[in-house]
């Protein structure tokens, strides 16, 4: 095991060579890109066997690694925005043929108007299509949900998809200390891949042909119900994680507690902002204020009892979104929190910020957290950070 | 693999002939050359009646359902197949 200061994009490709990943179809995306291009790089140094296919667009990307997986390879693919939304058609493909792939997603806003920064909506847009669904909070994390990724995945309780998201740029770019695992760690963790089904033309078979409805509907139930037993097999695959590979992880949970045990106060959120929220709450803790936060890890499957548990006896919950439904006024963790505790606590507020790379950090948090330990007279609000400041937009009407 | 109860998957077997035995009506057939089939089974995956079968390394044709569309006769790498009239 070695340390290694690398991106959150280098982390994922050193992860898809650890993990003998055999196909990856690969298109290019910003902020992915440096994901395939690393994993270019070592193939044409011969650092990795992978068959890299260069398609025209992402939906032959997911396409051309559906396929693969379908043969029996292990398989790897990677996007962000437009890309994922291009992929969709393919993405809801791959979870209705119930075959295991991973695919790491660096987020992004998605237009129109063009935007390349940071913002959730492109991963959350995803959260029905049956895919498990793991956010990371930092490079190191990126790495070890990827390589968790292909054991769930490929775990015959599951045997359903995974995508990993990650902050575009804030961790796809931004270089952290990361602890890299042996290829004999990983061999040990990681045994070959296992599906229910290949296609082999000596016993062949047709995948997603014609169904009639009631074979189609209990199909879908059979998705509800993997993605539902998939949280015994996270933890228990998380728990062998630490033991095996990285031992300062905990990735015995789904989602991730910070100070939440005592706090009157929680915040819910997902992503790489988790770093700047505990040092927030950290200084409303120092001023004697009892908060807390709970980091979803896992927005497929949702963890309802480790949530619910988490939250049951707190004044106020507040979900932070980096991602928005429209004409729900909060973000879908706003929708989320909500309908799971809102029998149990009883104010729920919601905040939309951090779209389209507007930077909030640690002082816009405890700007927020205090606004809301004041109490929030609106149950959402869209929060623009002072530097942001007025924008000019322009109407119909001054351009004529 | 011992698979779960809840685990269904949608999965199909391919059968010659879906549609039922051939009428009269077709009216050019594929004919194999066995001098230039190489037997990559291309054909057999291809045909959209599964009425191509592996055999001794090479291919036959199971002329009760085949439908005469000449998918096999196209991805053929040798063209070894050809589509003749039924007259
Ligand atoms: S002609 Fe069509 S139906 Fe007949 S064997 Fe060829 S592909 Fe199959
Ligand atoms: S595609 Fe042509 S060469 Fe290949 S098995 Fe069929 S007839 Fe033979």
């Amino acid at each position: 095991m070695i340390r290694k200061i690398i991106s959150g994009n280098e982390a994922v490709a050193l992860g898809v060579k650890l993990a003998r990943v055999g196909v990856t179809g690969i298109y290019p995306i910003t902020p992915q890109t440096t994901i395939i291009e690393k994993l270019a790089e070592m193939r044409a140094k011969g650092e990795i066997e992978t068959e890299i296919l260069r398609v025209e667009s992402e939906h032959s990307a997911m396409a051309a690694t559906f396929g693969a997986a379908l043969g029996g390879v292990r398989a790897f693919t990677a996007t962000a925005s437009q890309g994922l939304l291009y992929m969709h058609e393919m993405v809801w493909w791959v979870a209705g043929s119930r075959v295991p792939v991973v695919m790491v997603v660096g987020t992004r806003a998605v237009g129109a108007p063009w935007n390349i920064w940071n913002e959730h909506t492109d991963f959350t847009s995803e959260r029905d299509s049956g895919w498990i669904m793991a956010f990371a909070s930092n490079p190191q994390e990126a790495l070890d949900l990827t390589l968790q990724a292909f054991r769930i995945s490929e775990d015959e309780r599951v045997f359903l998809p995974m995508m990993v998201g990650m902050d575009g740029f804030i961790l796809s770019h931004t270089k952290t200390n990361v602890l890299i695992p042996d290829q004999d760690q990983v061999d040990d963790f990681l045994p070959p891949r296992r599906q229910p089904y290949v296609i082999d033309p000596e016993d062949p078979i047709g995948m997603g042909n014609i169904f009639p409805p009631e074979g189609y509907m209990r199909l879908r139930e059979s998705i509800d119900s993997a993605l539902r037993n998939s949280e015994d097999v996270i933890k228990e695959i998380g728990r062998e994680y630490n033991k095996k590979i990285n031992p300062l992880g905990d990735y015995s949970t789904l989602n991730v507690s910070y100070k939440l045990e005592d706090a009157d106060y929680a915040v819910v959120l997902m992503g790489a902002w988790a770093g700047d929220a505990m040092e927030a709450v950290d200084t409303l803790r120092e001023k004697g204020i009892k908060i807390g936060m709970l980091r979803i890890r896992y927005l497929r499957p949702w963890s309802e009892k480790e949530i619910r548990s988490a939250l049951k006896d707190k004044k106020a919950v507040l979900a932070l979104d980096r991602s928005t439904s429209f004409g729900r006024g909060g973000g879908p963790l706003y929708v989320e929190i909500k309908s799971t505790i809102s029998d149990v606590v009883p104010q729920i507020k919601g905040v939309v910020s951090g779209l389209g790379g507007v930077t909030v950090n640690k002082s816009d948090l405890v700007y927020i957290f205090n606004k809301f330990v004041e109490g929030l007279k609106d149950d959402v609000i869209w929060y623009y950070p002072k530097e942001v400041g007025k924008i000019e937009l322009r109407t119909p009407r001054d351009i004529e | 693999m011992s698979l779960l109860e809840y685990q269904y998957f949608p999965v199909t077997r391919p059968n010659k002939g879906a549609g039922g035995k051939t009428g009269a009506w077709r009216i050019v057939k594929p004919v194999v050359d066995y001098n230039k089939c190489i037997g990559c089974k291309a054909c057999f995956m291809f045909c959209p009646e599964s009425t191509i079968i592996p055999s001794n390394g090479k291919v036959r044709v199971d002329y009760e359902y085949c439908k005469g569309c000449g998918v096999c006769a196209n991805v053929c790498p040798v063209k070894a197949i050809s589509m003749v009239s039924e007259q």
